[in-house]
């Protein structure tokens, strides 16, 4: 397969999976909202919202103050955020359209229809429902999608490429929220309901909250909830489970051998599972935690640079 | 539902002047009878909405970037019998055979200019004609024009005669085979009664023509590989070029994904390069090869030509295929076919006057307003002045064009373009049509069956290209005895 191909399937499926997390987090904070009535309260949580979908220096940079509905904007339909959801959804859609001769027709329909909504969504008024339709749209057209590619793929090489894109984008992005949420908790180390609630917008935000509530009762436990999205071996969304996806979707790229040009990728990503093996996150303090995510997410970028490298990918395609 | 049709003066595809329908669309006109004019209505919306979500589009650009359009599609067919098709075919066929050996003796002996028959400087002058480029360079097959897209008129008599011949990238392929889709889909109905020739196997008969034309250096005991080279996906046909390649199963590659190695052509895949054979590519000559045409082009492939040269790669249609399909060559087309074929052309031409022949210079610019104006080195519809249709400040300032360049223009007379019924925005009105025929060459030559008939879908407009409003309709060739079932 040509590589220019290749590395428009990883960059499709990584913003498809990248505009449903962030539509999740922005949809769960949405609710959030009606209930807190502090504004220095909701003032940092919007800021923490702003670093887990987008980056919150580029927000005050353009617009210099915490403003819902300037954020709620810059999230969802702004051009000037390269990771609003509008931004990553086209991104998606032209790297299906170049690819249209290798991915199944209905993929490139489904991301094509969301693209022909679009016009309508800008026009309407800037309501709370219309943004959680919006959100809900983003998030069935990614599951669609998904839905498409596993049930109608070969498990070939284009298939693998979508996949890999996909589980280093869903990875990295766990790791965002915990880090931002063991900032929060860093920073405020009072305990309580407040602690409880901390915890449980991240379960949200990671779409792990029903998952975890049938592994453990309803407490939560900031080293709980750690472990489990971070080292939940059977957890689709845990750190854990994405790594061992991307390893075992890189064997079957390689007929299960390792060559002279794939050998540091598979050695990264050995040490990478082991370091997620060997990480005692019961006893970590905050601190730790935050060194430890930062550490993996640097490993997502070291990977996703290593994998070009390796299967000679270039830059993605670019969208004037 | 034509009760208020009315053909005019001009030939009509469907409909007699007293009101009833032609013999070969009798049937079809008693099954859309059938329908109701809401069924009608939601018909059409239907086949529009298909397109949009397939995402079958072309980008229009102007000023303010690229806007992606839908070609209208229209739903009634232009049939044609099968004995009138057997003769468009056979005629396709000639004048394409002529066409190749004109270019292959303007490459090579050109004896055609020796004998006289056309000016040398015509040739000489030609932008399009690369002689320093490729002159002498053998091709596979001897075959220069792999696929051409001739465009064909009635005239008010329903005779055919040939507007163009497009023998460099000629589009629109893919929609003789979307049009078709989606008729099935929206109209079954119009299909049971009607036995029309199928486009099943086509491509496959396109793919065979490709890699016929292997290069003289291919790695022995291999087959060869074919690949399609597009802009990439900002191009108007980029839709036309991802339907081939996948159709055909060959891959679609982008400028930047070749590398020229040694003289020697290969892709970059994720395991590294793989030679590549044969080039079907949708680019223009002057952006294939920087080193060899414009030193700006970012679409082409540093190298392509000397690989060609070489012999290591094939390149379709071929490089300099320009110089035979302008429309100042068009006129010598019928002398071409008397003087390598030794026959009378079987579609002949739309007569055509030279402005650079004084005499004829003389006459058009006092009839003007009669004529149809045509820059030689133009298309897409554009720098055209239609006569009868035009403003004098539009006429004075074709005059004041003519003048100055008098070799740059080319006139004809207007031509009464044949209509058909075509059902827009809930009635039927009478639209101009034209139909491009897809002709294929490979080890042998082959006419798909129909083609892609155009409509100019603005009342009274002569303009069928899509840049311009025009819109698309399928295209019947009808068995023998085809239409008796109903």
């Amino acid at each position: 397969m040509l590589s220019r191909v290749a590395d428009s399937l990883y960059w499709m499926a990584r913003n498809i999976e990248r505009a449903e997390n962030n539509s999740r987090v922005l949809s769960v904070q949405l609710i959030h909202m009606l209930e807190a009535s502090d504004q220095e309260v909701m003032d940092r949580d919007w800021g923490e919202v702003l670093d887990i979908c987008a980056s919150k220096l580029d927000y005050m940079d353009r617009y210099e103050r915490i403003d819902r509905e300037t954020i709620i904007q810059y999230l969802t339909i702004s051009p000037m955020n390269v990771n609003s959801l509008m931004n990553s959804m086209n991104y998606a859609r032209e790297n299906a359209r170049a690819t249209r001769d290798i991915i199944p027709n209905e993929l490139w329909e489904v991301l094509n229809e969301f693209h022909l909504a679009q016009k309508d969504w800008q026009e309407l008024p800037n309501t709370r429902q219309h943004t959680q339709d919006y959100l809900k749209k983003v998030k069935t057209t990614s599951m669609t999608a998904q839905g498409i590619i596993e049930s109608t793929m070969s498990r070939g090489i284009p298939y693998t490429f979508i996949k890999v894109g996909k589980w280093i984008e869903r990875a990295d992005k766990t790791a965002r929220v915990l880090n931002v949420i063991c900032e929060k908790n860093r920073k405020e180390s009072s305990f309580g309901t407040n602690n409880y609630y901390y915890w449980l917008t991240a379960l949200q935000f990671l779409h792990g909250y029903d998952a975890y509530i049938k592994e453990h009762p309803p407490t939560m436990e900031s080293r709980h909830v750690l472990d489990f999205m971070i080292k939940e071996r059977s957890f689709p969304r845990s750190i854990r489970y994405c790594m061992d996806h991307v390893m075992e979707a890189v064997q079957r790229l390689e007929g299960g051998k390792i060559s002279h040009y794939s050998k540091d990728l598979f050695q990264m990503l050995e040490t990478i599972q082991e370091e997620i093996k060997e990480a005692d996150i019961e006893h970590m303090d905050m601190e730790e935690l935050m060194s430890f995510l930062d550490h993996f997410q640097d490993r997502c970028l070291t990977v996703s640079r290593m994998f070009s490298e390796t299967y000679y990918l270039i830059e993605p395609v670019h969208v004037r | 539902m034509l009760n208020h049709y009315n053909t005019g003066v001009f030939f009509d595809e469907m409909m007699e002047d007293n009101g009833n329908p032609k013999r070969h669309y009798r049937s079809f006109y008693q099954l859309m009878e059938n329908f109701s004019e809401k069924e009608l209505r939601e018909k059409h919306e239907t086949a529009q909405l298909n397109f949009l979500r397939q995402g079958i589009t072309f980008t229009v650009y102007n000023h303010t970037g690229g806007t992606e359009r839908t070609m209208p599609f229209d739903f009634v067919p232009i049939i044609i019998p099968e004995p009138q098709w057997n003769k468009v075919e056979e005629g396709m066929k000639q004048r394409i055979k002529a066409l190749n050996l004109f270019l292959e003796d303007i490459y090579h002996d050109q004896k055609i200019l020796e004998a006289g028959i056309i000016p040398r400087d015509l040739i000489e002058n030609n932008s399009y004609y690369y002689n320093k480029q490729i002159g002498g360079v053998n091709v596979p097959l001897n075959n220069h024009v792999f696929l051409a897209g001739v465009d064909l008129i009635k005239d008010e008599n329903g005779d055919y005669r040939v507007l163009e011949d497009n023998l460099r990238n000629p589009s629109g392929m893919s929609y003789v085979f979307q049009n078709r889709y989606v008729m099935r889909q929206v109209y079954p109905e119009l299909f049971f009664e009607h036995s029309i020739e199928t486009l099943e196997h086509q491509v496959s008969e396109l793919h065979k023509a490709v890699i016929s034309h292997t290069p003289p250096n291919v790695e022995p005991h291999s087959t060869p590989t074919a690949v399609l080279l597009t802009p990439g996906i900002y191009n108007s046909a980029y839709y036309d070029h991802v339907f081939l390649a996948q159709q055909m199963g060959i891959e679609l590659v982008e400028g930047r994904d070749l590398i020229v190695k040694e003289d020697v052509v290969y892709m970059k895949t994720i395991r590294g390069l793989k030679r590549v054979d044969i080039i079907y590519r949708r680019i223009d000559d002057d952006f294939l090869d920087p080193e060899a045409f414009r030193p700006d082009s970012a679409l082409g492939v540093s190298g392509l030509l000397r690989a060609y040269k070489k012999g290591n790669v094939s390149i379709l249609n071929g490089i300099g295929n320009g110089v035979a399909d302008d429309k100042a060559i068009y006129v010598y087309v019928p002398d071409m076919i008397r003087f390598y074929l030794d026959e009378e052309p079987i579609i002949p031409n739309v007569e055509t006057y030279f402005l650079s022949d004084p005499e004829k210079l003389e006459y058009v610019l006092e009839n003007i307003d009669q004529l149809v104006i045509k820059n030689v080195g133009a298309s897409g519809g554009y720098d055209m002045l239609i006569g009868p249709q035009s403003e004098p400040e539009e006429q004075n300032e074709f005059r004041r064009k003519i003048i100055e360049a008098p070799h740059q223009y080319i006139a004809q007379p207007t031509i009464k373009l044949s209509r058909a019924p075509a059902y827009q925005e809930g009635r039927f009105y009478p639209c101009h049509v034209d139909l491009r025929v897809f002709v294929m060459t490979g080890d042998n030559t082959h006419v798909i069956p129909g083609g892609l008939s155009r409509v100019a879908l603005k009342e009274g407009s002569l303009v069928v290209n899509s840049s311009q409003g025009g819109g698309g309709k399928d295209t019947w060739i009808l068995s023998e005895g085809g239409e008796t079932h109903a």
